[in-house]
């Protein structure tokens, strides 16, 4: 049995096309044959004071280092919130500024700065713009200057989310799903300028994002170079597509919600604002709906979970290939899977509203597709791990966050199921659990992608390596300190500690959950600032890093393929690539080394069993 | 892009097509203005109102947008993405009568 | 426009070219602008914003326990003494069809390279924007006037005021986008920064008649929410 496996049939068996009968025929005088370009060769705006080349900026490059700057600033600022509040939580009254309205703002801010402001604009600002043009083979960004707005307006909303901070009665807190009737009534904190900057700067956010994601989108759609097929993009281009064309879907939503709230806040409509009585008196709303608001900010809200998710199931797919030096398994079916799951999450959004008093039919509709989706994703996570199964691997910093990825994302993605069904969720609604859970499947395991994608394409950046030493200590501290936070938070759910209170008092749940609150403060500050290693690591290494040269990792997808590294303003010098297969030809029986780039034409490699892709 | 678009800017359409597709949007204009000027009710409104609708968006994109001379990956990449609004209105269509069910169960008849 | 043709490939047509179009290399959508792609996507997504406003509308509408106004009677409009239902918003509906007829012959002289022509089609298409705005201006200091405000309205339900200022001001802001562009592009077509390739004012691309086209969609959306505004809001 095992003699089959070693003659590496495995890597061959996905199609019956080969290029070659073994035996060196088929050597034809076309076969390098790639057709002519459709499209002229792009017109670019090279720029040449400072202002033009690294402010405002047209090269997709810079908007992406820019892009990651920013999201990495804003998510700092989330973290520092999460330490509060985890001392708040752990150590009650160790913060002697901390009141019950604070605690509400950080819990607001922290929420909706990490899905958002970090996640989402690290992702697809940073990634998706560093990362589409040339992984695609293209020049630049469709819309160079499209794309430079586009950054500003991010730039702009999270301005204005930080302004927040300093007006009078403090940003928003009304957690980060901004429910009415309670955002924007007396009582809850920021209600009186707070939630009006958090919709201006969710406009501007959206403004701004759609002109990014019209760029990633039709680049991907419209400007890839001779050769590449859309079955022959990495999967992270893949990965970041579906989540733009989710973005552009699933943002109206916010948009509408947004703006109707801020008028029912200033014009004084009645929305989103049902009959209210307070203190006796009936307020001047009346004859609204709230659960409209959830339910459009579901509608975007659901999107935005694999709008974070599948940019980071892309880039893993990536990552582990290349570091296991093996094909990916499947590429077709992650394909579908990710197109999959893309096109599921438009249907799933009423599963965050179970105990919210909608129709109760809606449970069965919305039961079904959830898990539905659970296939797709499970499907995901079998190839990754059939991937890893008898490759080659390296086990450095960037291999350790690939499967700390799949450990926590299979765990989170478990708890899952549970909260998917009716009858679980409403008990475990509104505990730690749910905290957990999610924290898990997109906090922690998108940041571990990004950890890995970052320690992977610094060397193309900046053209040095991060250091591997400080880069272990960093994946260690963080690993084990985040399953030190959100696993004993599942059970404290189970006790049914309920999430976003302030103080838990002399409740049961303060007397027998103290410790376990206390060890869970711990590991937050350790893990926040094992964070610290990371920025360190790159001051390092920017100026003293080992040199990485072309190709280090002896990757076979285009960016790397680049003429200089770090790639220059237009990317391709005189030439662009043409490409003959996919990017995952690791390990290919016959070849003379482990790889085969994208670049590489069928008459160089025609006596090994590549296959036609 | 230009070469491409050089060649095919020689082959637009009749400027008939467009006059008739003009045409045709006034004379549905027209008669769903008529709907309400004879004030038809209930089902029959409704479907008048959903026909001529469609009809008259059918006739902008198809002819005006060209939707109907583009190839079939564009229009599939754009009619695709209505099922989620199609979803979307199905349920809230389910919702509202839920809500003013509940409110009226509660509010006047008193639960 | 239509079946383009590429070098080195050729196009079939219905969904076996479908399918050969979404797997070959270098593009999906063959022979189509980038521009005029990202302006189909842009659409889509704004199709969901309207789609959302006109979904909340419904959920908004079906969901109060109270009277809702009768449309036919709020938007009469006397007309020698009579009051005729939704004359306004008829006349209104003619104007925006008006200004996409000619925006759609604009775009077809824009192809054929016949400057006058394209420039003054376009320009008639922003006069007509500009009375479609015009005439909404009128509409709402009428009904302003009568009392009607986004929180309060003296016929019924709070929130037929609320919708129905947000939505049609939602269009309204896209018309008067349109406009502005509009009353540019006529410029740029009369000045013939098309047939001379001149730069981009920002963006420092070269100017092409594929540009009118790719306003054209966006004019075209524009009646085509009207469309559904008129069908929901006020025929409803």
């Amino acid at each position: 049995m095992s003699e089959d496996f070693n003659n590496n049939k495995t890597i061959q068996a996905q199609s019956s096309e080969t290029l070659t009968g073994g035996g060196g025929g088929g050597l034809t005088p076309d076969m390098d044959y790639v057709r002519p370009a459709e499209v002229t060769d792009q017109d670019l705006y090279h720029g040449h004071s400072f202002i033009t080349k690294w402010v405002f900026c047209q090269d997709a490059k810079v908007i992406g280092v820019q892009y990651f700057l920013l999201a990495t600033f804003t998510g700092v600022v989330g973290l520092i919130l999460s330490w509060l509040m985890r001392l708040q939580l752990g150590f009650p009254g160790a913060a002697g500024f901390m009141t019950a309205e604070h605690y509400y703002q950080f819990v607001t801010m922290h929420g909706m700065i990490m899905v958002v402001y970090f996640l989402t604009a690290l992702f697809l600002g940073g990634f998706g713009n560093y990362l589409i043009p040339l992984m695609v083979g293209a020049r630049d960004m469709v819309f160079p200057y499209l794309n430079m707005v586009s950054f500003w307006s991010f730039f702009v909303a999270v301005a204005v989310l930080m302004a927040s901070f300093f007006v009078p009665g403090g940003p928003t807190g009304a957690g980060w799903t901004l429910y009415p009737p309670q955002t924007i009534l007396e009582g809850t904190p920021g209600s009186e300028y707070g939630i009006l900057l958090m919709c201006l700067s969710l406009i501007l956010f959206v403004a701004g994002f759609t002109m990014g994601g019209l760029n990633y989108l039709i680049t991907v759609l419209q400007a890839r170079t001779r050769g590449m097929t859309l079955m022959r993009m990495p999967l992270t281009v893949w990965g970041i597509f579906t989540a733009t064309v989710l973005a552009m879907l699933a943002f109206p939503a916010l948009l509408v919600g947004a703006l109707m709230m801020s008028l029912d806040k200033v014009l004084g409509t009645s929305f989103f604002m049902p009959t209210i009585l307070k203190a006796g008196e009936v307020l001047e709303y009346g004859g609204g709906s709230p659960i409209l608001f959830q339910h459009l900010f579901w509608f975007f809200g659901h999107p935005e979970v694999y709008i974070v998710a599948l940019p980071a199931f892309g880039i893993i797919s990536d990552l582990i290939s290349v570091h296991a030096r093996k094909n990916i398994f499947g590429y077709r079916m992650m394909v579908w899977a990710i197109v999959g799951i893309g096109a599921l999450s438009f249907f799933v959004w009423a599963h965050h509203m179970y105990v919210s008093g909608m129709n109760p039919w809606f449970g069965f509709f919305f039961a079904t597709t959830t898990l539905i989706i659970a296939v797709p994703t499970a499907m995901k996570v079998y190839n990754w791990i059939l991937t890893l199964w008898k490759g080659n691997i390296r086990m450095n910093t960037v291999m350790l966050w690939c499967l700390g990825f799949i450990v926590t994302f299979v765990n989170g993605g478990i708890t899952g199921i549970f909260l998917g069904n009716v009858s679980v969720d409403v008990p475990l609604s509104d505990t730690y659990f749910v905290v957990a859970h999610f924290h898990m499947v997109m906090g922690i395991a998108p940041l571990m992608v990004i950890m890995g994608a970052i320690y992977h394409w610094f060397p193309l950046v900046a053209g040095r390596f991060l250091d591997e030493k400080l880069g272990k200590w960093h994946f260690w501290t963080t690993f084990l300190g985040a399953y030190s936070i959100y696993f004993p938070m599942h059970y404290l759910g189970f006790i049914g500690v309920p999430r976003r209170y302030f103080e838990m008092y002399d409740s049961p749940y303060m007397t027998s959950a103290v410790g376990m609150n206390e060890f869970i403060s711990l590991a937050a500050f350790l893990v926040g600032a094992a964070q610290f290693i990371l920025i360190y690591n790159i001051i390092k290494t920017l100026k003293t890093g080992k040199p990485a040269g072309k190709n280090p990792w002896k990757a076979n997808s285009l960016e790397w393929l680049t003429p200089t590294v770090p790639p220059e303003h237009g990317n391709w010098g005189d030439r662009l690539p043409v490409v003959h297969r996919w990017p995952y030809d690791f390990s290919v029986p016959g070849a003379k080394e482990d790889y085969i780039t994208q670049t590489t034409p069928p008459s160089e490699v025609v006596n090994t069993g590549v296959e036609k892709t | 892009m230009s070469e491409t678009e050089k060649k095919n800017q020689s082959s637009t359409h009749k400027i008939g097509i467009y006059l008739w597709i003009w045409g045709l949007l006034f004379v549905l204009s027209f008669f769903s203005y008529l709907v309400d000027w004879y004030q038809f009710q209930g089902l029959l409104r409704w479907s008048l109102i959903l026909i001529f609708m469609f009809l008259k968006a059918g006739l902008i994109m198809a002819f005006f947008m060209h939707l109907f001379w583009e190839r079939y990956a564009l229009v599939n990449v754009l009619l695709w993405p209505m099922t989620a609004i199609a979803c979307f209105i199905f349920l809230m269509v389910a919702e509202y009568k839920y809500t003013v069910f509940t409110r009226l169960f509660y509010f006047f008849v008193g639960g | 426009m239509s079946d383009p043709k590429i070098d080195g490939l050729e196009l079939k047509p219905g969904f076996k070219g479908m399918a050969e179009d979404t797997g070959s290399d270098q593009t999906m959508f063959k022979g189509v602008h980038w521009g005029k792609a990202m302006m189909w996507i842009f659409l889509l997504s704004d199709t969901f914003i309207f789609s959302c406003f006109l979904i909340s509308y419904m959920k908004g509408r079906g969901s109060t326990p109270v009277e809702w106004p009768n449309p036919s009677e709020v938007f009469a409009l006397d007309a020698f003494g009579v009051p005729v239902p939704l004359l306004l918003i008829a006349i209104m509906t003619f104007v925006l069809i008006t200004s996409s007829g000619t925006m759609a012959l604009a775009v077809k002289y824009g192809y054929e390279k016949n400057r006058k022509m394209c420039g003054w089609l376009v320009l008639a298409t922003a006069i007509g924007g500009l009375t479609f705005v015009g005439m909404q201006a009128f509409e709402w200091s009428k009904l302003i006037h009568e009392g009607v405000r986004p929180w309060e309205n003296p016929f019924g339900a709070a929130q037929f005021g609320s919708f129905f200022f947000m939505i049609t001001g939602f269009h309204g802001t896209h018309v008067s986008i349109g406009v502005i562009f509009l009353f540019i592009y006529a410029y740029k077509v009369f000045a013939g920064h098309y047939d001379d390739q001149k730069r981009g004012w920002f963006t420092s691309m070269k100017g092409d008649y594929v540009e009118i086209e790719i306003l054209g969609l966006y004019w075209h959306f524009v009646d085509l929410v009207w469309v559904f505004i008129f069908a929901f809001f006020y025929l409803w």
